[in-house]
């Protein structure tokens, strides 16, 4: 093994000498320089190769000939090899960035660049703690010169503040280390552990506290961190990955050691600190616009959570197993991206995230970006998800609430700027700005990425120890990008076959209610692939994440575990949002979208982390989730969370927006498909509850009851009012999903038979609308509907889709939406829930109004002049279509088909009180029999019909104006056409409901009020550097009133 | 099991037919009862047999499309389903109609299958009074069907079942069994609902006699019109037996069927000729508050019993 | 030598005190050097014992008594480094002043003073 001290070496000697090299050319001493930093980076690498393959377990290094503790020492065990192979792998690709600033500027650059990394080293390895001081020294003094290298106003500046705040935290090392020394009379961190316990009374911890103090401040705790954020608004990007992700780390490290010497009382303060500093950074950062800057609160917010995660596990005494997995995925996240996300930054040069639109036309660029947001955003396969997932578990194991809501609400925080930049990124435009993007540049970015995948794929794999199933959705995801290059129809068609075999390999895997769903979410999806074939060219990125999701939501259905379900959830979550973000103007929505969504998902998670761990059976969820009592907490959580999924009442704000944006076809599979996760989950409840008869659900099932008929009236309402065609659906939906859960809390044999059959329903109506009027759309080029009309002749097929759609979902007979609507009734009367029954009726009275109106003013009425020439929807849509009116004809004349086998799967955990008497359905009240109703309706509509054809041999057919119109003969369809604010009389009366927005409002506030505390609090930085010195001292009086108060 | 059909459709012509000469019969009694009220001599009560056998003669017809040309169809075979899956009289083959088929959910959403196939039907012929008639009709209908529904589920609380032969049977011996007695705030709530859905004044804006003169029955001409003519007997008659059954005790023999029925029709003519005519708005807010809370009230009184 | 200790700490208090309240960057640099000299002396005190000598070891003091006639050596060489690396500071404090002075608007007509640490608020928030 080589000796680590040959890389300090190597960085000094060469440092020394490059004064006189460079007099030999510039191509000399850069050879030397990217030569020491590889050099420099193989030697850890070979180190962490020993560690692997056996052969070492680290190393001691005494130096001067002595032993410590006479003697510095550093260490290079297995924590510090990792660490000091990160900083110098940053340190080469961060040397590669700045190439061309090396090649320019003076030799010092380089010079000052081999020392900084050397100080980084040297902080992790020392184990003495003057020492410790000599190289933060080191580093800072490095720092600041390389700052003062570029010579702009705006780094200097920020420089001077820098060296004000660094200068602060030296003079309390310095005092902080020598009462140490006085205490405890070594120098030697590991001496000075074994002498701890003179390290009592107050002076004592004042020695404490003034180290530890000062390494706190170079983590730029909330709020005495303004100096380091506008270092990072400043100073050129390559330098400020390392100073943000590289010096951080190592004075993170220098903590790390510190540790064992405080007691361990006061990990709890420390974790507070790193929770408020998470927590501020977060809310600050959601009004910066800046990159720069944002990524400043971002790193000062990671940090944050850094130090929290270190020192709550601390305080629980978590072992160190479970910490290295926490701490280090949550590193190892924040390292990589945030480092690259800096040098992103750096190449794109727009002061404003808005501005970042040109990214598009560099798409690697944008993966990038996406991957790296990912990542910072704790969403899987990133390794941060699996730290803070199992972060999460273990506080909520030790009931620490607060903790668990203060990193959430962070979280979101953080997500909620991060996405709203990606989503700038993603826009739409006509922009064809070019960036400048050397290979240079982008060649450390794109190694980051592709570390980090690494990462993730070692933890999934490894520590996770997931199956190729689970990571199955990633797999089609990576896929389908090989084939990015080819046609859509070409795509589809291979989409086809992936999730067909996917499919068949699913089927053997499932039974029961699995089956079921398995059946609606990835068949409904199959079908719906053929509809999104109907575009033309290329659809960049439509089908990897279509298939990623797809999968995902299969795998929903046989997740094992909680993590796995969550896992997938999130996939699932990724995937449609970027779904979503293809379709136009999608910015807002697409944010509104993913903000909900992982607020949901935080929920589901706490949720999750509050239930008890399920016997690791090898059995879906849904057969194990009932083997262990989940308590009343946990499954209000995860009520919450699956509430906001499917939008219910109150939570129902991203819906309308975001179905109208995304694009028409993925608007189908979000309605139709995606909303069903979230079904899918509350029966995760059910089962959960009906298998646990102990627990009182009374509470949480009638609540629950009343949010879904509440959903059903009020989307009634507002869909009724809609004059897009979109909204209006995206309504129906939240209010047919209400339904589901109304029937599905009802509780009965009969209640879970109608949920299912509403979940199948509602699947393949929605279906059929959303392809239908996504053909409309095409067509006409509007999502108007008084800007429709008449459209039944030019597209019959459509409309005959959306008159089953229709029928369907208004629950009139002979068609199945009856059968699910008097189970429905049933269930609630059953129930003792007469007056949600009589709610329901009234949605469903009032369910008419918007498919009247969607039906009527879309193909009826008067046709537009311009829409003379259009054709008929495109057969790629109409497939699907009539996939779907076959299903749902042989279900509507034959229910006992669907109905017996689901009632048998649902007789596993309520049992049935259901009679058959042929085809005839008997509840305890009534009785109902689909194939003879569909026989009569058939008969009495057929022998008027033949009726009608006998006696009318000579109908003759008009032209479109010949109507009589109170003695006038209209020639106008825009003022014949009886479409725009067709309700009004209707909003006059009950319009009250709705129109107070209050929903909307309440949002609007919480976003505003979460908003503007953020630019209260971000006064603070006033951007004067004696405040930022004040802040800093009150800061130090203020912890140490709190943690040495007693 | 064939010949069980065959005399089971048989039977139901039959019933169809007897019920159709009553609606009509019905419709024509009143309209002159109507006119007498207003000081008109009044048409023949025969009227609307006429009426019909003129349509069904004439010689030229006209249709903008296909839904047209289905409005009426669906509209006759909302009438004939409605009746069908309703046991018209109690404890009679004859009249027992395929009630078998479904309980009293069935004939609440069967109902709306002819008013849905009529609306689309008027949608297509583009006038935009139709579009307005049926936006008013919706609006309104989906307002009474509020103290309907409350009534209905009160009653089905009551008896404890849905089947509405189960119900006519729990109302027998003796007139204090009517749900009119045992139930009367379901029966006051579902007798308001009724003005609505027979569009009586004060809710008979959605017709609107004389500000929508022309409109669904101009623009329906001919063969098409006496198909709805022929079904407005019907289906009023087949709601009125709907409510007979559910809350006057139904009828043990057609001749109490015809008194019943002509009763409660009498009875809602006599309000709909007292008053004036609500706007929709109003409508919507009348039928959602007094009936509404009395229909609720009927479901609490019923749910502590 | 509790005299000097507190004396150390008052030049710290007076040394950050300086730098909390001149808005003249020379003089908050002084503040510093200020802070730093405080800090030194509280280092230099607290290895001082009565009586004892230089840990120098020559013909007075031998080596194998020594640890009994002298002070603490040890933060007698942290003094030493902790000068050298204050100088730095101060030296590359003091770089930096000129450097800001030079990249100073002085066409200006409302000309902010480019000694002052107000006039370097752009970045904020």
């Amino acid at each position: 093994m080589v000796n680590p001290l040959y890389m300090f070496i190597l960085f000094l000697a060469f440092g020394f000498l490059f004064a006189i090299l460079d007099k030999m050319g510039r191509k000399v001493t850069l050879t030397l320089f990217y030569g020491v930093l590889l050099a420099n980076f193989i030697i850890p690498l070979y180190w962490i190769w020993g560690i692997f393959s056996g052969t070492t377990s680290g190393t001691e290094i005494s130096t001067a000939g002595f032993m410590a503790p006479i003697s510095i020492n550093l260490r290079f065990g297995f924590e510090e090899i990792i660490i000091v192979l990160l900083v110098n792998f940053l340190g080469l690709l961060s040397a590669i960035y700045l190439s061309d600033k090396f090649k320019k500027s003076s030799i010092n650059g380089m010079i000052l660049f081999m020392v900084l990394l050397m100080s980084i080293d040297g902080l992790v390895m020392t184990r003495d703690i003057f020492n410790i001081f000599v190289f933060l020294e080191i580093l800072s003094i490095a720092t600041y010169s390389l700052i003062a290298i570029e010579k702009n106003r705006d780094s200097l500046s920020a420089g001077f503040k820098y060296m004000l705040a660094g200068g602060i935290a030296s003079a309390f090392i310095l005092i902080g280390i020598i009462f140490l020394y006085r205490f405890t009379g070594t120098l030697n961190l590991d001496d000075m552990i074994g002498k701890s316990h003179l390290l009592v009374g107050k002076a004592g911890f004042l020695s404490l506290y003034l180290f530890l103090f000062a390494i706190l401040l170079e983590l730029k705790p909330f709020p005495a961190n303004g100096w380091a954020l506008d270092v990072y608004q400043a100073v050129n990007e390559g330098l400020v990955a390392i100073i943000a992700v590289a010096s951080s780390a190592a004075i993170f490290f220098v903590l790390y050691k510190f540790l064992p010497l405080v007691p361990s009382e006061y990990y709890g303060y420390l974790g507070g600190v790193g929770l408020v500093t998470f927590f501020f950074s977060n809310l600050i950062g959601l009004k910066q616009k800046n990159p720069n800057r944002l990524l400043g609160y971002s790193s000062i917010a990671q940090m944050g959570l850094l130090l929290a995660t270190l020192s709550i596990l601390k305080s629980f005494g978590s072992n160190d197993l479970i910490i290295f997995q926490i701490v280090g995925g949550l590193f190892i996240n924040h390292f990589l991206a945030k480092a690259a996300l800096f040098w992103l930054v750096g190449i794109v040069k727009k002061n404003d995230i808005s501005a970042w639109t040109n990214l598009r036309t560099n798409p690697s660029l944008l993966i990038f970006l996406g991957v790296f947001i990912l990542a910072l955003s704790g969403l899987p396969p990133f390794p941060g998800f699996w730290a803070k997932w199992d972060f999460v578990m273990i506080l909520a194991s030790k009931g620490s609430y607060f903790s668990i809501i203060g990193i959430l609400l962070a979280s979101l925080f953080e997500i909620t700027y991060l996405f709203r930049w990606l989503g700038f990124a993603m826009k739409k435009t006509d922009s064809t700005e070019k960036i400048d993007l050397p290979i240079s540049k982008e060649f450390p970015i794109a190694i980051s990425a592709i570390a980090l995948l690494v990462f993730s794929v070692v933890t999934t794999y490894f520590f996770k120890e997931f199956s190729f199933i689970q990571i199955l959705p990633l797999v089609g995801l990576v896929l389908m990008y090989l084939f990015g290059y080819l046609p859509v129809k070409v795509k589809g068609f291979v989409a086809i076959v992936i999730i067909s075999t996917y499919a068949i390999k699913l089927y053997s895997l499932v039974s029961g209610l699995e089956l079921f769903f398995a059946a609606i979410l990835v068949v409904g999806s199959l079908v719906q692939i053929i509809a999104t074939m109907y575009r033309s060219g290329k659809r960049e990125g439509f089908y990897p994440f279509l298939v990623m999701m797809i999968i995902a939501i299969g795998n929903l259905v046989i997740a094992k575990t909680y993590l796995s379900f969550f896992f997938q959830w999130e996939l699932m979550t990724i995937a449609s949002y970027f779904l979503i973000m293809k379709g136009k103007e999608v910015t807002s929505a697409g944010l509104k979208y993913i903000i909900f969504s992982m607020g949901a998902a935080y929920f589901i998670m706490t949720g999750f982390a509050f239930a008890p761990v399920i016997p690791a059976i090898n059995l879906s969820l849904i057969n194990t989730i009932g083997m262990k009592h989940i308590g009343i907490l946990s499954l209000s959580l995860l009520s919450i969370g699956f509430l906001i999924k499917i939008g219910s009442l109150g939570f129902h704000v991203w819906v309308p927006d975001t179905y109208n944006k995304a694009d028409d076809d993925t608007t189908s599979y979000l309605s139709s498909i995606v909303s069903k996760a979230g079904i899918f989950g509350f029966f995760l409840l059910a089962v959960a509850i009906v298998k646990n008869a102990s627990l009182d659900t009374e509470l949480l099932l009638t609540i629950i009851g009343w949010i879904g008929v509440m959903t059903a009236i009020i989307a009634s309402i507002m869909a009724a009012f809609q004059e897009n065609v979109k909204k209006l659906i995206a309504y129906s939906s939240i209010g047919q999903l209400g339904y589901i859960i109304l029937a599905l809390s009802a509780f009965n044999h009969i209640g879970w038979l109608a949920a299912l059959n509403l979940t199948l329903n509602h699947m393949l109506f929605k279906l059929m609308i959303f392809l239908a009027i996504a053909g409309v759309i095409m067509r006409t080029k509007t999502t108007n509907m008084y800007e429709m009309g008449g459209l039944i002749k030019k597209m019959p097929w459509s409309y005959i889709s959306v008159l089953m759609g229709i029928i369907g979902l208004s629950g009139v007979p002979p068609l199945a939406g009856f059968g699910t609507k008097w189970m429905l009734y049933n269930a609630l009367i059953e129930r003792g829930w007469y007056l949600q029954a009589g709610a329901a009726l009234f949605a469903s009275g009032i369910a008419f109004l918007y498919l009247f109106r969607l039906i009527y003013t879309v193909f009826l009425g008067q046709a537009k002049p311009e829409h003379k020439d259009i054709k008929a929807a495109p057969l790629w849509l109409l497939i699907p279509q009539y996939i779907a009116i076959a299903v749902v004809m042989l279900i509507s004349m034959k229910p006992i088909l669907l109905l017996k086998p689901l009632s048998e799967m649902i007789s596993v955990y309520i049992p049935t009180n259901l009679g058959w008497v042929g085809d005839k359905l008997i509840t305890v009240n009534g009785y109902w029999n689909g194939s003879q109703v569909m026989n009569v309706t058939m008969i009495i509509f057929g022998i008027p019909f033949l009726w009608m054809l006998f006696i009318t041999r000579k109908v003759q057919k008009v032209k479109q104006f010949n109507i009589v119109f109170a003695a006038e003969r209209p020639d106008r369809p825009e003022t014949t056409h009886f479409a725009h604010n067709m309700y009004a009389h209707y909003n006059k009366a009950m319009g009250f409901l709705v129109t107070p927005k209050l929903a909307i409002k309440f949002w609007d506030r919480v976003s505003e009020w979460i908003s503007s505390s953020g630019a209260t609090l971000r006064n603070f930085y006033s951007g004067n550097g004696q405040t930022y010195l004040l802040q800093i001292i009150l800061y130090f009086i203020i912890l140490y009133s709190i943690m040495g108060g007693k | 099991m064939t010949t069980q059909i065959f005399i089971k459709i048989g039977y139901a012509c039959i019933s169809i037919a007897v019920m159709v000469a009553y609606g009509l019969l019905t419709g024509g009694v009143m309209a002159r009862i109507r006119a007498r009220v207003y000081g008109r001599y009044g048409a023949p009560v025969w009227q609307p047999f006429l009426d019909i056998f003129k349509n069904l003669n004439k010689r030229t017809a006209i249709s903008h499309g296909m839904m047209f040309y289905l409005g009426p169809i669906f509209r006759f075979a909302g009438g004939l389903g409605t009746y069908l899956f309703i046991p018209a009289v109690f404890g009679s083959v004859l009249f027992a109609n395929f009630s078998g088929a479904g309980d009293i959910f069935l004939v609440m959403y069967f109902i709306f299958f002819g008013q849905l196939g009529m609306a689309l039907g008027a949608g297509e012929g583009g006038h935009p009074y139709s579009g307005i008639a049926i936006a008013r009709g919706l609006a309104q209908m989906s307002a009474f069907e509020v103290p309907f529904a409350l009534a209905v589920i009160s009653i089905v609380v009551q008896y404890d079942t849905f089947s509405i032969t189960e119900i006519v049977a729990a109302q027998q011996g003796g007139i204090l069994h009517w749900t009119m007695f045992t139930n009367p705030l379901a029966t006051i709530a579902a007798f308001i609902a009724l003005l609505g859905m027979n569009m009586q004044s004060p809710f008979d804006i959605v017709i609107a006699p004389q500000e929508i003169p022309i409109g669904p029955p101009t623009e329906f001409p001919s063969q098409f019109l006496s198909m709805l003519q022929t079904n407005r007997g019907l289906f009023l008659v087949a709601k009125l037996i709907l409510f007979m059954n559910l809350f006057y005790g139904g009828a043990t023999s057609v001749w109490i069927l015809f008194l019943k029925t002509f009763i409660i029709y009498l009875a809602n003519l006599f309000i709909g000729v007292s008053f004036p005519r609500y706007r929709i708005e109003q409508a919507i807010k009348f039928f959602l508050k007094y009936p509404t809370i009395i229909g609720i009230i009927a479901i609490i009184l019923m749910a502590m019993k | 030598m509790i005299l000097t200790t507190v004396l150390g700490f008052i030049l710290i208090i007076l040394g950050i005190w300086g730098m909390l309240t001149q808005k003249n960057l020379f003089k908050m640099v002084i503040g510093f050097s200020i802070l730093d000299s405080g800090i030194h002396l509280v280092i230099v005190s607290l290895g001082y014992i009565k009586d004892k000598t230089a840990p120098i070891i020559d013909s007075d003091i031998l080596a194998n008594n020594a640890s009994s006639q002298v002070v603490d050596p040890i933060p007698s060489a942290l003094v030493l480094t902790a000068i050298v690396i204050g100088l730095a500071v101060t030296a590359l404090m003091l770089t930096y002043i000129i450097q800001l002075v030079n990249t100073h608007n002085f066409d200006s007509k409302n000309m902010k003073d480019p000694l002052s640490i107000t006039s370097y608020e752009e970045l904020k928030w």
